[in-house]
């Protein structure tokens, strides 16, 4: 509840709520996802602009299973309302099976510990086209130093076979104090050993691509933005590609 | 007829201005200037190491009441300093944050702030 004005004050204008689900613990069912509007009776405004921040819901799977992987594919009624739903494989096997037939927006990778695969380029490759998107945190290198080791490790490993398309970094936090601002995220992403301009994207066009084949998935075939404003035409390709992806899958 | 002649310069600059604030929320002893660099000295140093921690950092200006701070560093070292201020969360064993406000090579860049300007 605290989070999220400190998230608007540092220049965010976008923030996804994420409910983690985890399959070890028995009995867990989907709930709903608490409506922002709940949270929020008015959203504040974005620095520098009239438009108001979105605030979406996210999910997340950690799946160590294969059958856990079920629960994607029945229609339960409750994982639609997600905007984007992310999964974090935990085997090599799952890894290969989330990146090329899962039904995803994300794929997280972990930064907590050592990974216990190495990643492969073929289902990298064929995440990329289907246009999932790999996910790093960042909190946990805030918090402590060996995990900091783990993060940049594990990140490197994963430049060297996606050459640095496609990645997300993401901040998991649970505080006020855990968040950083959209440039310093981007500036850690120089860490990680992209480059200026990917960096960047992995704050910024990504996330939006992510949320739009969110939106891809939900819908039936296709999402077409329009936008007012002339000098955002550039925005409206970007949702094109997504809709001929949706149709080849569906 | 006049002659004409562009010069484009890239990274020309030596060193780059960051604008930065600490937060503690914990409403403890503020740091005073010495602290402070001894602060971003030991960011650079968990994170960069020897060579980090010598980066020639400047504090050029710091008020202790706001806990901000104009720092400068050579260009090459922008992106370690910049890192190691990001990744730094504890002061004394008290939970703190640093937060970036402006960023720019040229000092006189820093005295306005687009983000602060009410639309």
């Amino acid at each position: 509840q605290n989070i999220l004005p400190v998230c608007f004050s540092v220049g965010y204008s976008a923030v996804a709520l994420n409910h983690v689900i985890d399959f070890k613990e028995k009995k867990q069912e989907i709930v709903k996802p608490v409506s922002p509007s709940e949270l929020f009776p008015s959203l504040p405004i974005v620095q520098g602009t009239t438009k108001r921040i979105k605030v979406l819901t996210r999910l997340t799977l950690v799946v160590s299973d294969p059958s856990h992987c079920n629960l994607l594919r029945s229609t339960s009624a409750n994982i639609r309302l997600y905007d984007i739903i992310a999964v974090f494989p935990k085997t090599e096997k799952l890894f290969h099976i989330a990146c090329t037939t899962l039904d995803v927006d994300l794929v997280c990778i972990n930064v907590t510990e050592k990974l216990p695969f190495y990643f492969r380029r073929p289902p990298v490759n064929m995440a990329i086209d289907r246009g999932i998107y790999f996910e790093l945190l960042y909190t946990p290198a805030i918090k402590d130093s060996t995990m900091r080791r783990y993060t940049i490790s594990n990140a490197i490993s994963l430049m060297q076979v996606c050459k640095g398309k496609n990645i997300v970094i993401s901040s998991a936090a649970e505080r006020a104090l855990e968040l950083r601002g959209p440039y310093d995220v981007a500036n850690l992403g120089l860490l990680f050993g992209l480059s200026e301009g990917e960096a960047k994207a992995a704050v910024s066009t990504n996330c939006r691509a992510t949320m739009l084949h969110g939106e891809t998935r939900k819908s039936a075939c296709g999402v077409v933005y329009t936008v007012k404003k002339p000098r955002k035409v550039e925005e409206e390709e970007t949702a094109v590609p997504a809709c001929k992806k949706a149709k080849t899958q569906a | 007829a006049a002659t004409f002649e562009r010069r484009v310069l890239r990274r020309a600059a030596e060193h780059h201005y960051l604008r930065v604030r600490l937060e503690l929320p914990d409403g403890g002893a503020r740091p005073n200037a010495a602290q402070f660099k001894q602060l971003v000295v030991t960011a650079l140093r968990e994170l960069h190491g020897e060579v980090g921690a010598a980066l020639p950092v400047d504090v050029l200006t710091y008020e202790e009441k706001t806990l901000s701070a104009i720092l400068r560093v050579i260009s090459s070292g922008l992106v370690k300093l910049w890192s190691a201020l990001t990744l730094l969360s504890f002061y004394q064993n008290r939970r703190c944050a640093f937060r970036v406000l402006q960023t720019s090579p040229f000092l006189l860049a820093l005295s306005g702030n687009s983000r602060e300007l009410v639309l």
